[in-house]
């Protein structure tokens, strides 16, 4: 046994231990910012670095006020001009979400409910006073975090198949999804619509890479081997993630703004179809053409108009 | 001091034996948690003849701070000597003035129950913040302000062998001209120099 102790103690204690260097300020152990591997990287600031204040200082402010202003008032004007989508919902109803994915939903949902207000306080904190308040969105906003993230391997597996592009997709990004006229016709989507598609792929593959890039930057101070393997310093991988995460929010808020337009206003009564699970036989006949005509074809129709009768 | 001095850190790279004394000075003189250390004394090349070489570095106090672009509060604000300080109570911790700096100078402590990460914390060249000068608010958010004592910074102050000087930048490259002359060698950028102060 005795001889088993440092052996166990290897283990136990692997990458735990600072090595007492001598050459070192007493460093919090294992901190790879304040090492020599934080100077070795002052000439390599030129790439990444350069690039994070050019954009922190010339376009970062400025195009998410374009998403959070632009983007509600061109619904505006679309709900002005050309008005929501009217369907009945007397007629039969079938059942497109079963309980357990409109639940993943609805905590994905929450997440971003806490994580988009947040995000845009930290972008504008001056403008939201600084200090307690916004630092305490900052705290929301890994809480959002930390939900969406229970959420969104769930998401993306529960929906992939009927999420992968398909032909008629470029159909519907030629009509615009037909949202651009009043005419109600057939649109070419299955059980989703192009649209939808694109946002469920930033919102699960998107919003995965956001996970990761913040977790990067929450916990700022991180040893993975990959980085010697890129010739890349722990500071310019943090660099990376915030560009990738600033960037990569702009189209994720822009989409989320759009699908909350689509469900609450664009599409009279389609936000009932997440509450009860259950989408009208005339929305889906015109919407998801696809779909509706797949399931009257294998029959599947009475089966699934009745679990909504309950 | 001259009309329009600007304060600058200066650390001789033939000069500095890594005793860490400013390291540790820093961290005593300002009461900085476990963990903190606003000036690092870090060697480079170890080992290799004649390549090897030890300096100290903390915040440059930049003319263009990077960090002070970036900020998204605007908590920090540069004197009029040059020195760069910052705002403990508008500081969220976001750490955009880390990624934008070139030298590593913002930490965060991690504070609170769950360790969350609190604001930023970087040298201040002794000058304290933004509160009341040599007030205990001050002292316990920044440190002490020895400028506004006229005492010269806690690190510069301790460097036994005077590699770290600091002082307004003509008087700071005097001192670097005739060093660099009395041993026969040309001009030569200090390590880092050139991002700092292009």
């Amino acid at each position: 046994m005795k001889k088993l102790l440092p052996i166990i103690g290897t283990f136990a204690f692997a990458g735990n231990v600072p090595l007492a260097e001598p050459n070192q300020a007493p460093v919090h152990h294992g901190n790879t910012l304040i090492s020599p591997q934080m100077i070795e990287a002052i000439p390599a600031w030129h790439k990444y670095g350069e690039l994070f204040l050019y954009l922190q200082t010339h376009w970062v402010k400025m195009i998410f006020l374009l998403v959070i202003i632009g983007v509600p008032a061109v619904f505006l004007v679309h709900y002005l001009i050309i008005g929501p989508k009217v369907f009945s919902h007397h007629g039969r109803k079938f059942l497109v979400f079963p309980s357990w994915q409109r639940v993943i939903h609805w905590i994905a949902a929450l997440g971003f409910v806490f994580l988009v207000p947040t995000g845009i306080m930290i972008i504008y904190a001056k403008f939201f006073g600084g200090g307690t308040p916004v630092r305490f969105a900052r705290y929301l906003h890994d809480i959002g975090a930390a939900l969406f993230a229970v959420a969104v391997i769930p998401m993306f597996l529960m929906w992939l198949k009927e999420m992968l592009p398909r032909l008629w997709d470029i159909k519907w990004f030629m009509i615009l999804g037909g949202y651009l006229s009043k005419e109600k016709k057939e649109i070419p989507a299955s059980k989703f619509n192009a649209g939808q598609k694109m946002w469920y792929w930033f919102a699960t593959l998107g919003g995965i890479v956001m996970i990761i890039t913040g977790v990067m930057m929450y916990f700022q101070d991180f040893d993975i081997a990959l980085l010697k393997n890129l010739n890349l310093h722990q500071i310019d991988l943090l660099r990376i993630a915030v560009i990738v995460h600033l960037l990569l929010a702009i189209a994720i808020t822009a989409l989320f703004f759009t699908h909350l337009y689509m469900s609450i206003f664009a599409i009279k009564g389609s936000l009932q179809s997440m509450i009860d699970g259950c989408k009208s036989e005339d929305e889906l006949k015109h919407l998801h053409s696809i779909f509706y005509k797949k399931i009257i074809k294998e029959g599947k129709d009475k089966e699934l108009a009745e679990k909504c009768e309950k | 001091m001259y009309e329009y001095a600007r304060m600058k850190f200066y650390c001789d790279e033939d000069r500095c034996i890594e005793c860490n004394a400013c390291t540790v000075a820093c961290a005593e003189a300002h009461e900085l948690p476990v963990g903190i250390h606003r000036r690092k004394v870090i060697t480079l090349n170890e080992g290799i003849e004649g390549k090897e070489f030890s300096t100290s570095i903390a915040c440059m106090h930049c003319t263009d701070a990077p960090c002070a672009q970036v900020c998204p509060v605007d908590c920090f604000y540069i004197r009029e000597d040059g020195i760069v300080l910052h705002d403990k109570d508008k500081c969220i911790g976001c750490g955009y003035c880390l990624y934008a700096c070139p030298f590593g100078a913002p930490q965060f402590p991690r504070d609170g129950a769950f360790g969350v990460r609190g604001v930023m914390d970087k040298c201040t060249m002794c000058a304290g913040g933004p509160e009341p000068t040599n007030s205990i608010e001050e002292f316990e958010l920044y440190g002490q302000n020895r400028i506004a004592e006229g005492k010269v910074p806690m690190c510069a102050a301790v460097c036994s062998t005077n590699a770290l000087i600091v002082g307004d930048a003509d008087s700071v490259s005097e001192i670097k001209r005739a060093r660099d002359a009395a041993k026969g060698k040309g001009p030569m950028t200090p390590y880092g120099w050139d991002v700092a102060y292009k």
